[in-house]
């Protein structure tokens, strides 16, 4: 008999309207966007309320969901007005809200009741008990600290029915989240308020001092090799099946700076391996081309976090970095003609005749294409596409569909 | 009242700082508490309570790490044993724990310290309700908003004014990692007293250690308010607290003994540069020279920090 399996939600981030869009187009179950208050992203587009309607109309009549992150630690002139925030979001129609701070948490609670609460990464949840604490409070769902290892998330999961949400791809703090303020004191820019400076990814000396003004430095390696603290990122594309096994009911990508076609490409992959499990899990098999697609996108070296093990110094960025081949989006399909063959699309970076192009779009679909000729919008054969959001119709064999990214390798 | 509370790293060091005037001490073991002097096993722990009974003092336990299913597991032991020996508080900074106290009815009074994440009265009040008894600022906090959050609260919170701070907790074994990949054979230890500078400034130096907590770094310069305590007083902020994780043994009992008399001055309505001035002179004198001394964020303005 072939086992159910509860699906879990595949969660993608969203750092604007378009984002949104194309996130849940390319496969995310939901979204995470930031609002114009309490964000730890101050540099993400976030949304105005106009923008969160407009995407959660989106959202609804695709099924999908959209929570916001309000995830700051809170000084004392930030939460006036905390309550008529939530309460709109509530009334909009946001699905959830992601907090960390209790203060924000009792805000929401009190002034804006049937609003769920996503307990942020920031809290550092670690432990079965702690996830029982919040389920009292009234909370629907833990985003699970990114150091709790895949046993302890077995156990939690054998302790707990409160809903889990867990990181599975993307760049991690390698810090405890929320228990590093380098930036505040090294920036004067408060990494639990939306300002980190990333001091975490800097160049530092490391010594001894037997003396006020002496000291032995413990830097080695040949070349001298910097003290370090920066992480590569996250992808645990081999392991989703962990996750499902031990029931985790959220899936996130990280993420709300990044890019379109990041984000896209993510949420496409990752769609294809739960579906891939959940429909078959007894014969499912890993294809390399999920991975390898990832790679496209992939800015560090990629690995698995605290899951399996107490990182070591290879998830650290030491030595040399290995250069990842970098694929740029250069255009989105806006139509496609089956009887001519010919695409419309709106031009996102320079491309020119000759170029190998790479197509893909929603379920994992992939086409190559040589481009033999082009026009502009009024018809003439153009050479090069080089202005910033211009159309241009080509000639494109294999079928593809409006919203499909049109991409291709750097240099 | 003023309440001077100071961490302890034997049963020698705490009676001293008992009889330097100090009024609780604050010990733990590393597997619960983060950032101790020394990780006490639990006999020195009940040793140093009936010394507190016997001088009429008082003894806070750290129980502030965050816990792992591993460390909870075994903690429910642990909090029973405090409570029995009579401890006069826990600090507390995962949920969890405070979820096993309120699921075993332990009696165990406890002080909200989630570290860096204490930086309103909101969290703190929120704690309040939840059986806390005093809340530990974050020492990311300028002297304005201390004084608007105790304000705010009902509680005492306490501020630390002697001291090294943390500003970096990460689980992964960084200093180790490096030795590893510049294959350094070299053992990590908590005592080791590193230092890292940032390549483009290095003026300013921060003490790193690894324990079973993971990795922690230190804010460049150490906290000492004494030339601001009356601003402290007058703020009604009466809880202070002296950490001693890099000033060993004698030296931090007598540094401990000055702001012992600085809290006397203030009480008696002595306080002034003549008093103040000498004070400070002698914590130079005991304070380690390679550990500059500062006021953090005490006296910055809060729109300083973006």
């Amino acid at each position: 008999m072939t086992r159910v399996l509860k699906k879990p939600e595949l969660l993608a981030p969203a750092g604007t309207l378009e984002k949104l869009k194309m996130a849940i187009h390319y496969g995310a179950d939901a979204v995470y966007i930031g609002g114009l208050k309490y964000g730890l992203r101050s540099r993400a587009g976030n949304f105005t309320f106009e923008e969160m309607e407009e995407g959660l109309d989106f959202a609804r009549k695709r099924n999908a969901k959209v929570y916001v992150a309000a995830n700051i630690v809170s000084h004392e002139a930030d939460i006036e007005g905390a309550g008529d925030y939530f309460r709109t979001l509530r009334d909009i129609g946001v699905d959830a809200v992601i907090v960390s701070d209790p203060a924000l948490i009792e805000i929401c609670a009190s002034e804006a009741p049937g609003l769920p609460i996503h307990l942020s990464t920031q809290a550092s949840v670690t432990n079965f008990e702690a996830l029982n604490f919040w389920k009292e409070e009234g909370l629907e769902r833990v985003v699970l600290a990114r150091e709790v290892s895949m046993e302890e998330i077995k156990e939690i999961r054998q302790k707990t029915d409160i809903e889990l949400e867990a990181f599975i791809h993307g760049a991690m703090c390698i810090s405890y989240s929320g228990r590093c303020v380098l930036s505040n004191h090294m920036s004067f820019r408060d990494a639990n308020r939306g300002g980190c400076s990333q001091s975490c990814r800097w160049k530092y000396d490391l010594f001894e001092m037997p003396d006020v003004d002496e000291r032995q430095s413990l830097l080695g390696g040949e070349p001298l090799e910097a003290f370090s603290m920066s992480a590569v990122d996250m992808s645990m594309i081999r392991h989703i099946p962990d996750f499902i096994e031990n029931g985790v009911e959220s899936l996130k990508i990280e993420g709300r700076m990044k890019s379109i076609h990041y984000v896209s490409t993510v949420a496409n992959v990752y769609r294809q391996v739960i579906d891939a499990y959940c429909e078959n899990p007894d014969n499912f098999e890993f294809k390399q081309e999920w991975e390898d697609e990832l790679w496209k996108v992939a800015q560090r070296e990629l690995a698995t976090g605290f899951y399996y093990g107490i990182p070591d110094e290879t998830q650290q960025l030491f030595g040399k970095q290995r250069k990842i081949p970098n694929y740029v989006f250069i255009g989105q399909v806006l139509d496609y003609d089956e009887d001519t063959k010919i695409a419309t699309i709106q031009q996102r970076n320079h491309f020119s005749v000759g170029d190998e192009v790479e197509f893909y779009g929603p379920g994992f679909t992939h086409s190559y294409q040589t481009i033999k000729e082009m026009w502009d919008e009024e018809g003439n054969p153009i050479e090069v596409a080089n202005q910033a959001m211009m159309i241009v119709k080509m000639k494109v064999d294999v079928p593809v569909k409006p919203l499909d990214i049109m991409r291709k390798k750097k240099g | 009242m003023i309440e001077i509370v100071a961490t302890a790293e034997s049963t020698e060091q705490a009676s001293l700082l008992f009889d330097a005037g100090v009024d609780m001490v604050y010990v733990g073991e590393d597997l619960f508490g983060l950032r101790m002097p020394a990780s006490l096993p639990k006999e020195t722990i009940e040793e140093i309570t009936k010394i507190a009974r016997e001088k009429n003092k008082r003894v806070i336990v750290a129980v502030n790490a965050i816990m792992h299913n591993d460390r909870i597991e075994k903690l429910l032991p642990y909090l029973q044993f405090l409570e029995k020996i009579g401890v006069d508080a826990i600090t507390v900074g995962d949920a969890g724990v405070v979820h096993v106290l309120k699921k075993h009815g332990l009696q165990l009074p406890f002080i909200y310290d989630a570290q860096t994440m204490v930086t309103s009265a909101n969290p703190i009040n929120f704690s309040v309700k939840r059986g806390a008894v005093s809340a530990v600022a974050a020492r990311e906090l300028t002297y304005v908003e201390l004084e608007a959050i105790q304000q705010k609260v009902p509680v005492p919170i306490e501020v630390q004014v002697y001291g090294a701070t943390c500003i970096y907790q990460s689980k992964r074994p960084l200093v180790t990692n490096y030795f590893n990949f510049t294959e350094q054979k070299r053992s990590v230890s908590k005592d080791d007293d590193l230092f890292l500078s940032e390549y483009k400034n290095q003026d300013e130096h921060y003490s790193i250690f690894e324990d079973i907590n993971g990795t922690h770094i230190f804010a460049s310069t150490d906290l000492n308010l004494m030339p601001h305590l009356d601003m402290l007083y007058k703020a009604n902020i009466k809880r202070w607290k002296l950490d001693g994780i890099f000033v060993k043994g004698e030296p931090f009992v007598k540094i401990a003994h000055l702001f012992v008399q600085a809290k006397q001055a203030l009480l008696e309505g002595r306080w002034s540069e003549e008093v103040w001035k000498p004070l400070n002179e002698q914590l130079l004198t005991h304070h380690p020279k390679k550990r500059p001394l500062g006021t953090g964020f005490f006296l910055k303005d809060p729109g300083d920090i973006k």
